[in-house]
């Protein structure tokens, strides 16, 4: 034990010493054993995004020429971390928010783990603290789900 | 005369209240349809729909093109300290549709602009331009020195 403690190289945890750093490891999977589900949404790095993924949030906020991105932004994380919340454990998939006009659709895939009714009761009141919250009306559309659909292992 | 029609949700000819109103119409030379969005798919299918819905409609189709897409780019910092060699860049692209209509008067372009924006799809902006024809004022009509009796007056 004393050997390997001497022999062991000193491998400071300090960010800036190592050039692995300096890779970008923003919303990506690192490749593993292979045992490990990974969804469609995750396996796909951001820079497939216009071309194999698309978006999970639609607003035209960010298009040249609109205005109040940051408002719809932070709309869309409240939502996602409340959504979340309310459907602990049975989200699938991310969730995906499209604005059209008034009216804000959330759309979910759910695994089966609560009673149709739980999950009816949960919708309705996700529903109208929402609609009250925002002052628009908010529409939940799911689908659900046996199991998580895997597109691969990593 | 003008002709107001109330659209319901649905569809055009779906429980329509008309109403005949005694002033003229609006008569529109131009009526143009910018269409923007991130995703050329969308647009692509969405341009389909509304030069599908104006030759229902029996409106004459200018132009239908593409302008040139614009692309918005940020370069950030990578790290959150130091590290100014190494940068991010992200970029945010804008695809754009235009569809020209001519010579539309103001019932059916209020009527197929209202179809056209309720089944607008999420993350696609429009904006419309409208070049609207007048009848020319009676007092412009004749040049101002055919009136005017000239006068063989001296300038001070």
């Amino acid at each position: 034990y004393l050997q390997n403690k001497k022999t062991a190289k000193f491998y400071p945890s300090i960010r800036f010493l190592y050039p692995s750093c300096h890779r970008n490891r923003a919303a990506r999977i690192r490749v593993g054993k292979g045992d490990r589900p990974v969804t469609y949404e995750q396996a796909h790095h951001p820079h497939h995004i216009a071309h194999r993924k698309g978006w999970l949030s639609q607003h035209t906020s960010n298009l040249k020429g609109e205005d109040r991105a940051a408002e719809r932004t932070i709309e869309d994380v409240f939502i996602r971390r409340f959504v979340f919340g309310t459907f602990h454990g049975c989200l699938a998939n991310e969730i995906v928010i499209k604005r059209r006009g008034n009216v804000l659709s959330v759309c979910a895939v759910m695994l089966q783990k609560l009673p149709p009714q739980k999950f009816y009761f949960l919708i309705g009141y996700t529903e109208s603290l929402l609609s009250h919250f925002y002052k628009c009306p908010v529409k939940l559309e799911i689908q659900t789900l046996q199991d998580k659909a895997v597109y691969k292992y990593l | 005369p003008l002709v107001v029609a109330a659209a319901s949700r649905f569809l055009l000819f779906f429980l329509m209240q008309i109403t005949v109103t005694e002033e003229p119409d609006m008569l529109f030379q131009k009526v143009v349809i910018l269409v923007k969005g991130h995703d050329r798919a969308v647009l692509d299918s969405y341009e389909f729909f509304a030069t599908m819905a104006a030759k229902e409609l029996g409106i004459t189709i200018g132009k239908v093109f593409e302008p040139p897409k614009a692309i918005e780019r940020l370069t950030l910092l990578k790290s959150i300290h130091i590290f100014k060699k190494h940068r991010v860049q992200y970029e945010m692209r804008t695809h754009y549709r235009c569809i020209e209509l001519y010579n539309i008067t103001g019932c059916t372009a209020q009527v197929y602009l209202e179809y056209i924006q309720r089944n607008l799809p999420e993350g696609v902006a429009m904006e419309v331009t409208k070049t609207a024809m007048e009848k020319i004022p009676d007092h412009i009509l004749e040049p101002l020195w055919k009136e005017i009796p000239t006068d063989d007056k001296p300038s001070q």
